[in-house]
């Protein structure tokens, strides 16, 4: 068996591999790569651009990459209350709206600074829906496996427990308590 | 006809009967099979085999089947109304250790939080493992100060027998030798992390109360008998809830059960509901029970020379107040009219958190299943700790943490992403457990009107925390803010989230321990004075509550009880 930090140096090489380089520039709206169940078309496109927006590819996986966009469309189906998840709905809905009736484009066509400035935006707001998908998202990522043995660190068995271990030789954040 | 009743009869008697198989149950069955004498144990819901029967013990946190594991509204609500009270019990990893409470009614003239798993191993499985002696300070209290009635007995009496608990059940813990919370035989303690030792050297210095690990039911340094159980080692996963694959908590499933069931003296058998006692008039004792079989329907009996109930402090209570006959028509060994009186519990849910300052570089590995404990520094019989407010006392769990990714950081993008991938700020919590006192009106009665779906009468509580209690829970609060202030934390809150009795989950008293027939339900030797050959030694039997966790205290009155119970049998006297 890989030990385990050899294990999750391999998988970092393969999400680095495979996510879409930071700075890209979005232009044209693109075909969605999976399938939503509840959720519309639009609203999966809108939501897979915010999911990417909220927690982007850097040097560790982005939310894209991790499946979140899928969690949150499985969320809203299965989990949420009919009134969250109908205005987790509109709230997508208004999401693209803002951003034809600002630019002329869906969200998703909009370049990434444009999508940050609109999503600051909701955020400085505080409405309601925005609270919740910006911590379903943030959930779906740090839950997922790349965002919890990637971006974080994950020891499903750890054996030991020490108490006082400087921060540098853990480097980053347990994905679980 | 004779013959074939015979032979059934024979065939259903066994020489003891425990009913329930969580804590207490468990090391009902263990002593007894080891001392050679044939028992059945009857658990009302269904089997759980240790490790096959953990479903979710190594979900991964992306392998839930919905956010973090919570279930969705619409679930709890139907199912869980009074469960999720608790606000952490029941998740998708831990909600087939539940009962469905659509399913298990009862009525709350005031609020009752009644938390509760039907399955072989009971709340064994789910308990918080935290695991302290009563002392003498406990004992004594009641007689001191003329409340309810005396302990029959005293630490000395039980002392042996949390001897020979821990040794088996393997606890965790540091000696501390102070006389409110009595050493005990412990193995490893786990480790302070960084802020929690800077916290015990300034606490301890400026307000002289002591700060230790907490005692908790894991096995740090498993013995050779531990391993032969096939119990292991902590490996620090903090997903004990679950069940532990390891083996490494106490439960029934990983211990005494297997432990009972290598004597080959031992028979369980799940999803039998024990509805009465069956008392023998002219036996003048109990002659078996009655069972109604879950599944079935059927209804059966079984018999037995000595008769354990360790169904839980309100079960048990039920049960005995669904025996009536000519002999026992207020319930069975209710002569007193104690059996479902006196009911406490640990009120909890006040303290207070800070933020600590500084300690950005450190940080610490492992998941470690336990906080760090306060022993109790109030009343405690010299002028410095008396207080005028209030009688009794209260200890505090907590500890110290660092912050995780689900902190609230404004904003979208790479710096939000890259904050919460690295650990937050350091806090500190602590949450105080107090003594309830024994108040013979809070009280369970028998609702014969109120069915449940097995045509079973159901349980009215009306049960509530007086003067004294509320009185404690101000200090509860201010108390711990004083600490954290002491040690130098920020932001420092007190505060006090309510409390309904019953969400401490140590339901106690429902057939205290007393020297006198009259005014308690069982003797010194958890026996019932009016019916020798039925022990009770679940949480029914506590006649004070003390402020620490009561499992441990169980385990050796049930370990003390059964072997009074085969002495007394070789002698003939049941």
């Amino acid at each position: 068996m890989l030990n385990r930090r050899e294990a999750a140096l391999s998988f970092g090489a393969l999400w680095t591999a495979l996510v879409v380089p930071a700075g890209a520039l979005a232009q044209t709206t693109p075909t969605l790569a999976w399938t939503p169940k509840a959720l519309s078309a639009d609203q999966a496109r809108t939501l897979d651009a915010v999911a990417e927006t909220i927690i982007p590819a850097t040097s560790t996986p982005g939310a894209r990459a991790a499946g979140v966009p899928q969690f949150v469309d499985r969320a809203i189906g299965t989990w949420c209350t009919p009134a969250d998840a109908g205005a987790l709905k509109a709230g997508l809905d208004q999401i693209d709206a803002d951003a034809k009736a600002a630019s002329g484009a869906s969200f998703a066509a909009l370049a990434q600074a444009q999508q940050q400035a609109l999503l600051a935006r909701y955020d400085g707001e505080g409405k309601a829906f925005w609270r919740q998908l910006k911590e379903l998202v943030t959930t779906g990522y740090f839950t997922s496996e790349p965002g919890a043995t990637i971006a974080l660190r994950y020891d499903p068995v750890p054996g030991d427990y020490r108490g006082c271990v400087p921060l540098k030789e853990i480097g980053r954040g347990w994905a679980t308590s | 006809m004779a013959n074939l009743n015979n032979r059934a009869r024979a065939e259903n008697t066994y020489d003891a009967i425990v009913v329930g198989s969580g804590i207490t149950g468990g090391y009902a069955a263990k002593e007894l099979t080891e001392k050679g004498l044939k028992t059945l144990v009857l658990e009302r819901g269904r089997m759980v085999r240790h490790i096959e029967d953990y479903p979710t013990a190594q979900t991964n946190p992306w392998e839930t089947k919905y956010p973090r594991g919570k279930l969705p509204k619409a679930e709890m609500d139907a199912h869980y109304k009074v469960q999720q009270r608790t606000g952490y019990a029941v998740t998708e990893f831990s909600q087939h250790f539940f009962v469905k409470d659509d399913e298990n009614p009862y009525a709350e003239t005031k609020s009752f939080d009644w938390i509760r798993g039907h399955h072989v191993g009971g709340r064994s499985i789910t308990w918080g493992r935290q695991t302290y002696r009563h002392s003498d300070l406990d004992f004594e209290a009641n007689a001191k100060q003329g409340v309810g009635v005396d302990w029959p007995i005293r630490y000395a009496d039980l002392a042996p027998w949390y001897d020979k608990v821990e040794r088996f059940i393997g606890v965790s813990g540091q000696k501390e030798g102070l006389s409110q919370l009595p050493d005990g035989v412990f193995q490893p303690p786990m480790e302070m992390n960084c802020v929690e030792k800077a916290f015990k050297a300034s606490v301890e210095e400026k307000l002289s109360r002591r700060i230790t690990i907490g005692r908790a039911a894991h096995l740090t340094a498993p013995t050779e008998e531990q391993l032969a159980l096939g119990r292991g080692k902590c490996q620090h996963r903090n997903l004990c809830v679950r069940g532990c694959p390891f083996g490494a908590y106490f439960s029934s499933n990983a211990a005494t059960l297997v432990a009972a069931e290598r004597t080959g003296n031992l028979k369980i058998r799940p999803n039998s509901i024990v509805t009465e006692l069956i008392f023998d008039p002219k036996a003048n004792k109990a002659s078996g029970v009655r069972v109604l079989d879950e599944q079935t329907g059927e209804t059966m009996e079984f018999y037995g020379g000595v008769i354990f109930l360790c169904a839980s402090a309100l079960s048990s209570a039920w049960i005995l107040m669904n025996s009536t006959s000519r002999r026992f028509p207020n319930g069975f060994g209710n002569e007193s009219d104690q059996v479902g009186r006196n009911i406490m519990d640990h009120h909890l849910g006040v303290g207070a958190v800070g933020e600590v300052p500084g300690y950005e570089d450190m940080y610490y590995s492992g998941r470690r299943p336990n906080g760090i404990y306060i022993p109790r520094f109030r009343n405690l019989g010299d002028a410095a700790s008396a207080r005028k407010d209030f009688i009794r006392g209260y200890g505090y769990q907590g500890g110290a943490g660092r912050m995780g990714w689900d902190r609230p950081i404004a904003g979208v993008g790479a710096e939000r992403k890259a904050a919460l991938s690295q650990p937050g700020p350091w806090m500190f919590r602590l949450g105080g457990f107090g003594e309830i006192l024994p108040y013979a009106d809070n009280r369970i009665t028998l609702n014969k009107a109120a069915k449940d779906k097995y045509g079973l009468p159901t349980l009215t509580f009306d049960v509530s925390i007086r003067e004294n209690e509320k009185a404690m829970r101000k200090d509860m609060a201010a108390a711990a803010a004083e600490m954290l202030e002491a040690a130098g934390f920020k932001k420092v809150i007190a505060g006090d989230q309510g409390y309904s009795p019953g969400l401490g989950i140590h339901e106690m008293g429902t057939a205290r321990m007393g020297r006198d027939p009259k005014t308690s339900v069982l003797n010194a030797h958890n026996q019932m004075h009016e019916c020798r050959n039925v022990y009770i030694t679940d949480g029914a039997a506590m006649t004070s509550a003390s402020c620490v966790n009561p499992s441990l205290t169980y385990m050796a009155l049930t370990a003390r009880a059964a072997a009074h119970a085969v002495e007394a049998k070789k002698r003939g006297e049941l």
